[in-house]
C-alpha cells in the first residue's frame, strides 16, 4: 500500500512537474498532498497529515490558482 | 530543455542509488530510544500536558511554535505590503484586474453557480471541523496551527460562496483579530515567568486537573493568529480588501 502510495506520489510530482498548462500541475499537486496525507495516516503521524491535507490541498491550491490567474504566459506554445 | 532534462535524470538516479544503499547504512545502527524513554517519563509532568505530542510543541519546543507564528506575521506582512502597492500602481489602467472592486470587476470572473453552491455549503461544515480541531487539540491529533489553516479555508469558502458580506469576510475585523490574539500569546508566554517556570511556562502547576488549560488557551490563541492571518492574506488577494 505505502509503495503503491509512494509511486502514485512520484508520478503525480513528474506530472506536475513535465506538463506544459500551470493549471494541470497545481492539480496535481493537489492531488499529490491529498495522497502524501493519507500515507501520513498510514504511517501513524495523524497531526502531520491534518496539517498536509489543510495546506497542501487547500491554502496552497488557492494562491497557485490566483496567482496563475493573474500573471501572463510568455511561450507560445 | 535538454540540460533540464539531463539534471533531472542525474537527481532520479542519485535518489534510486541512496534508496538502495540506505536500509544497508542504517541496519548497522540500532535505534535510538533515549530520548523516546526520557519523554515517555517525564513529558506530561514536565508541561502540564495531556498528551506528549502537545507537550513538545508547546511545552520543550514552544519558542518553536513562537517563531512560526512570527514567520507567518512577517510574511502576511510582506504579502500585503505587496498587494496594497501593486492597487495602487493600477488605479489608473483599469482593464488589469488586480484588486478590483466587486462592482468593477466583470460579472461571473470569480463567482460561478458551481462554486457557490458548494462553497456556501461546505464553508460552515469545515469552520466547524476547524473549531473541533482547535478545541481537542491537547488531547487528539490536531492542534492551533493546523485548526487554524482549516478555520483559514473556511473563511476563504465563505468569502467565495456567499454574496452577503458578513463579519467573518472583513478584512479590518479578521486583521484585528489578527493583532489581538498575537499580543495575547505574548502575554500568555511571558506569564509562565511569574510563576517560576520560565519564558513559555507552564503557570499552572502541573499536577493539578486545571493545568492543560494553559495548552488548550495556546491552541485558540494561536489557532486565531494563523486562521485570521492566511484569511486576510488571501481574501486581500482575491480583491476583497475594501471593508464593507
Amino acid at each position: 500500500m505505502t509503495i503503491l502510495l509512494l509511486f502514485l506520489i512520484l508520478a503525480l510530482g513528474s506530472f506536475a512537474l513535465l506538463s506544459r498548462d500551470l493549471l494541470h500541475s497545481v492539480i496535481a499537486l493537489s492531488a499529490l498532498s491529498m495522497l502524501s496525507a493519507l500515507m501520513f495516516t498510514i504511517l501513524k503521524a495523524p497531526d502531520v497529515a491534518i496539517t498536509e491535507a489543510a495546506v497542501g490541498a487547500g491554502i496552497s491550491t488557492i494562491i497557485f490558482v490566483w496567482a496563475i490567474r493573474h500573471t501572463r504566459r510568455r511561450s507560445k506554445d | 530543455m535538454k540540460r533540464t532534462l539531463f539534471i533531472i535524470k542525474l537527481i532520479f538516479i542519485l535518489l534510486i542509488l541512496a534508496l538502495a544503499i540506505f536500509p544497508v547504512i542504517l541496519s548497522s545502527h540500532s535505534w535510538p530510544v533515549v530520548s523516546r524513554d526520557y519523554l515517555y517519563e517525564n513529558a506530561l509532568s514536565d508541561t502540564g500536558a495531556v498528551n506528549t505530542v502537545s507537550s513538545i510543541y508547546l511545552g520543550y519546543r514552544a519558542m518553536d511554535t513562537l517563531g512560526e507564528t512570527l514567520v507567518l506575521l512577517v510574511s502576511i506582512t510582506g504579502t500585503m505590503g505587496i498587494l496594497i502597492n501593486l492597487g495602487r500602481e493600477n488605479e489608473e489602467e483599469e482593464a488589469v484586474s488586480f484588486s478590483l472592486a466587486p462592482e468593477k470587476r466583470a460579472t461571473n470572473a470569480q463567482r460561478t453557480h458551481l462554486l457557490e453552491v458548494v462553497a456556501s455549503k461546505l464553508g460552515p461544515v469545515v469552520l466547524l471541523f476547524g473549531f473541533y480541531v482547535m478545541l481537542y487539540g491537547h488531547i487528539s491529533p490536531g492542534g492551533g496551527f493546523q485548526g487554524g489553516v482549516i478555520v483559514a479555508s473556511a473563511i476563504v469558502f465563505l468569502a467565495l460562496g456567499t454574496e452577503t458580506q458578513t463579519k467573518l469576510t472583513n478584512t479590518n475585523v479578521l486583521g484585528r483579530i489578527e493583532s489581538l490574539s498575537f499580543l495575547v500569546l505574548i502575554i500568555a508566554a511571558t506569564s509562565g515567568v511569574f510563576f517560576e517556570s520560565g519564558f513559555f511556562g507552564n503557570p499552572i502547576k502541573s499536577g493539578s486537573s486545571l493545568s492543560a488549560n494553559f495548552i488548550i488557551l495556546l491552541n485558540i490563541i494561536i489557532g486565531l493568529k494563523v486562521g485570521t492571518s492566511i484569511a486576510v492574506m488571501c481574501i486581500a488577494m482575491m480583491g476583497g480588501r475594501r471593508g464593507h
